[in-house]
């Protein structure tokens, strides 16, 4: 139960309220898809067509072509009739780019796994000389802002000779992402019952066992939140994609897609298109998994 | 010289098993090692950058300064005025922010039906990356063909088509509109989380004492949420502070400086005017400062954080 | 194959605490060993150290004259039932009880075997499929018995898993521990704090207190001669009342003296104190050492009032005041006392308990 009114007079608040929620909440997104759908002459129309009056897919063929069409002078001067002949010059480097960020955060959310997981469970469940100084230091790394790892990553990164490789990102994002995964994972495998972890050893499990066999299953929701959160934070991560990547081989989505506000020969329509294609493997993950995150941000109660 | 011969001498104290302390340290090796590279590293590495004049125009020369860099960077003026900026942004999106979040928080803790599917849709801002987010305001905010314009267009509000990024005294709040529509959703998840661990029983003795829904409002879910809304306010401030993307994408610190913010700066001077001393002292005191605000918190909250 | 000893077991935290305070005990093989005490008396933490899931700070542990104090609790060869049961969520309850079994690489069938055996003896092979959240509490308490049968260890041990049932599953449950006792014919070291339970099952009980030893022994022998007066409160339900007093020398007898109440002490506890009037000791007696029938004598008669009538079923607590305290005395439905009334009762002499004042130790054995 909570503060609530009743009757009719609630039901009309509600609907009310919910309304105003959905349209704050979907308005700009709906705006972006409606756009991504009209041809560029319609897109510039005043007043604007809220909704297409001759939708096209064209400017999402645009981009899963462009790759494929040489950019000559005479191929921009007659043009795409749908993206009204400005298409950004780095178009082509859309889908590699979002492979790119692909291919990074699924390497980020692997390691992340690999590295937080037994360091959670560890500070969680095991007593040990050194608990309270891992905590503490998993905590304050937490706030270090972005800015900070700039100069001294971007050095090191560029002694390396790593700099223009995806693998420079892996590593940064594993230094970003950490922090955040330790915090959560912690928190919910300490409101797992300590006499689970007690039950699996003297079953005869190893400290890893233990970990793998009993707690591994049970922390299910801890687990997908933070790989959701790992992934979304890799598949948007911008500033230091943006110092460490300078050639379109290495290039994550977001660069890519920074790029096309920057090229002054915009169509309205692609960029919409571009922008639709690039938030979509964020949203279907988060609607999926969105009773994961609640419970897996904070911790459960498992009875046993 | 086993566990059980120290034991039997009495000098073997400690609680802890040797096992345990073992298979604690490997289990912890990779985390520490991770968090070594992220903690230790950029803070030592970039304080003794700073000390440097490093310019990567010059990079041959590069003369120790001490702390010269450091002086320039608070003499600067431009500096100063960033921070203004910065304070001037931040404190616009968090007060939208928490106000925002607060009334979904609360629509979203009743029971009604289609509840879950408001949640579900809640998440969408969140998702999205910043870049898409800026691409989608500046689409909306276009002088020419924006949403913004034939929205208010449409209403009879304006008769005419405005310029709104390009308008100095609006840029911070615009782009400030932006920040706060993708961050509303985790503080609302944030707060929600709060509100449900209130206990019913609570509400339940506010009732039988006579207590209406504002009073109830007032005197029970306020205070019971007081914690936890702190946190998100300390959480969004330090966001809105180091934010950087949406600058970036939306006006690159124009137009005439308007959304010259300290992130900004620190970006400018690194990466534009190639100077890495400066460009790390800047870093280096944005962090210092953020870094001894959160550790203040945490200490004086515990480990809520 | 399982004795158990400790050999001046402490442990010992960092900030000082003392949870257990150098331990010597030997667990027989196939012995029910109880212990017994308070919360906070380091009955957990001594069974924790069999398990190995907490660490002996001074001394040695023994399993059959191998020191144990290195070796994690994965390859020691106990099984323990917890006070929550501690039943894995995610798995069936054949997987429960089949898990420790599985991790220590049993052949299948033999698995298999031994499951199903136990279920049969727990009577709960119809739930093999079930998960731990779809069965009752006694339900799940059996299949933590099941899972620490089926590994056959050389002990079981045991944390107050009787506590979280209902009072007449507790009492059945307790039968049946017995006799599964007799059946495997192992060691059983058992922790509780219920007096009963330990009178009970009990081969041995060792009744501990704030980490300290108070006494080792059978069940008998700990009711009926407690070395100090936490082990005589401590058994006994309701608990023992206490008078304090003092000797007093009566030409060749001995007496216990408080104000008017003056009870003559029997030879043999005479002849242990017989030198020693003025001493301030203190008197104990239990509430069914009354006998109300016969007219008390001198010498061993309580006088007082009435205070309380409290009926018990078959018999009936009397709370009297005497002497400025209250005792509560045993005695049959037949007697009709009121509140108010004044009565003599006649106590047990041969059964009277007596302690030192000061240290509270025993002055009979």
């Amino acid at each position: 139960m909570s503060a609530s009114l009743h009757g009719i007079g609630r039901r009309a608040l509600l609907f009310g309220a919910s309304v105003l929620f959905l349209a704050y909440v979907l308005a700009p997104v709906a705006w972006m898809v409606s756009s991504s759908f009209q041809p560029e002459t319609e897109i510039t129309s005043v007043p604007p067509h809220w909704i297409s009056h001759a939708p096209t897919l064209e400017n999402f063929r645009a981009i899963f072509t462009t790759g494929e069409e040489a950019v000559t002078y005479e191929t921009r001067r007659h043009g795409d009739p749908a993206t009204g002949k400005f298409i950004p010059s780095t178009a082509k480097n859309l889908l590699p780019g979002m492979g790119n960020s692909l291919i990074v955060a699924l390497t980020v959310v692997v390691l992340n796994l690999l590295v937080s997981v037994p360091a959670a469970y560890a500070m969680a469940k095991v007593r040990f000389v050194g608990r309270s100084a891992s905590i503490y230091l998993m905590l304050t790394t937490r706030v270090i802002p972005d800015i900070a790892l700039v100069v001294p990553f971007f050095l090191f990164i560029r002694k390396l000779g790593l700099l223009d490789h995806l693998g420079s990102l892996v590593i940064t994002y594993l230094a970003i992402t950490v922090p955040f995964s330790v915090f959560i994972l912690l928190g919910y495998f300490e409101s797992l019952p300590d006499e689970l972890d007690k039950a699996a050893r003297v079953d005869g499990c190893s400290r890893l066992q233990a970990l793998l066999r009993v707690f591994l299953p049970i922390a299910l929701p801890s687990l997908v939140a933070v790989t959701l959160f790992t992934f979304l934070t890799s598949w948007n991560e911008f500033l230091l994609a943006l110092m460490f990547t300078q050639t379109p081989a290495s290039q994550t989505m977001p660069i890519i897609v920074a790029s096309f506000t920057s090229d002054f020969t915009i169509s309205f329509s692609f960029i919409n298109a571009a922008g639709v294609l690039a938030v979509v493997p964020p949203i279907i993950l988060a609607v999926m998994f969105e009773r994961y995150i609640v419970s897996g941000l904070t911790a459960g109660a498992v009875k046993g | 010289m086993n566990a059980g011969a120290l034991a039997a001498r009495g000098r073997f104290r400690h609680p802890v098993s040797a096992y345990d302390q073992r298979s604690a340290m490997l289990l912890l090796a990779p985390m520490l090692l991770v968090l070594l590279a992220v903690a230790v590293f950029p803070v030592v590495y970039s304080f003794w950058v700073s000390l440097f004049d490093l310019k990567l125009t010059r990079p041959l020369r590069v003369p120790f300064v001490g702390l010269d860099n450091y002086a320039h960077v608070l003499r600067d003026a431009m500096f100063w005025a960033s921070v203004a900026r910065t304070a001037a942004f931040t404190v616009m999106s968090v007060a939208a922010i928490m106000l925002i979040a607060l009334l979904m928080a609360l629509l979203l803790n009743e029971q009604f039906r289609g509840r879950r599917f408001l949640s579900a849709v809640l998440l969408i801002p969140w998702a999205i990356p910043y870049v898409a987010n800026a691409l989608m305001w500046k689409w909306i905010y276009d002088s020419g063909y924006g949403a913004l314009n034939g929205l208010l267009y449409q209403l009879d509000f304006i008769d005419k088509y405005m310029v709104w990024l390009g308008d100095t005294r609006k840029t911070l709040a615009l782009i400030a509109n932006a920040f706060v529509w993708k961050e509303v959703p985790l503080a609302t998840i944030l707060l929600l989380v709060t509100m449900k661990s209130i206990p019913a029983d609570l509400y339940g003795a506010a009732k039988v004492d006579g207590a209406d829904v504002w009073r109830r409002f007032f005197h029970v879910t306020l205070p019971m949420l007081r914690p936890g809304f702190t946190l998100v306010m300390i959480y969004e401030t330090m966001m809105a502070v180091r934010h950087f993307d949406l600058f970036f994408i939306l006006t690159e610190g124009g137009p005439a400086d308007a959304s010259h913010v300290v992130a900004w700066e620190v970006y400018v001077e690194t990466f534009r005017r190639l100077s890495f001393g400066t460009g790390s002292a800047l870093a280096y005191i944005v962090a210092l400062v953020t870094f001894l605000l959160a550790f203040s918190i945490i200490r004086t909250l515990g480990r809520k954080l | 194959m399982a004795r158990i000893k400790f050999e001046d077991v402490g442990k010992r935290y960092p900030n000082g605490f003392v949870a257990l305070a150098s331990l010597s005990l030997e667990i027989r093989d196939k012995e029910f060993l109880v212990l017994l005490g308070p919360s906070g008396c380091g009955k957990t933490t001594t069974l924790n150290m069999i398990a190995g899931l907490e660490d002996v700070s001074e001394g040695r542990l023994y399993f059959d004259d191998v020191v144990m104090n290195a070796v994690p609790p994965h390859r020691r060869d106990v099984a323990m039932v917890f006070q929550s049961y501690a039943l894995y969520p995610h798995k069936s309850v054949y997987d429960n009880i089949a898990f420790g079994l599985i991790m220590r690489k049993h052949p299948k069938e033999e698995i298999d075997t031994r499951v199903r055996d136990a279920a049969r003896r727990l009577e709960i092979e119809p739930l093999l499929d079930r998960r731990p959240h779809q069965l009752s509490g006694g339900q799940r308490q059996r299949v933590a018995l099941g899972r620490a049968m089926v590994r056959q260890p050389a002990a079981f041990l045991m944390d107050e898993p009787l506590s979280n049932l209902d009072a007449a599953l507790r009492i059945s449950t307790r039968a049946e521990l017995k006799q599964l006792h007799q059946t495997m014919q192992t060691t059983f070291v058992y922790v509780t704090h219920d007096q009963a339970e330990a009178l009970t099952l009990a081969d041995r009980i060792v009744v501990m207190r704030e980490g300290v030893v108070q006494q080792i022994g059978a069940p008998d022998e700990i009711y009926e001669q407690p070395r100090n007066m936490f082990v005589a409160s401590f058994l006994g339900n309701p608990p023992i009342n206490y008078l304090e007093g003092t000797l007093a020398r009566d030409g060749d007898d001995m007496r216990f003296a408080r104000g008017e109440l003056s009870i003559l002490l029997p030879p043999h506890v005479a002849q242990k104190v017989s030198a020693q009037q003025g001493r301030e000791v203190v008197l104990g007696l239990r509430p069914e050492d009354v006998d109300e029938r016969s007219s008390p004598r001198e010498g061993e008669a309580v006088h007082g009032r009435v205070s309380s009538v409290l009926p018990v079923g078959s018999d009936q607590f009397l709370g009297l005041e005497a002497e400025g305290k209250l005792l509560f005395c045993r005695v049959s439905k037949e007697l009709h006392h009121q509140q108010g009334e004044n009565i003599a009762l006649a106590v047990n002499t041969n059964r009277l308990h007596l302690f030192d004042k000061a240290s509270g130790q025993t002055l009979l054995w």
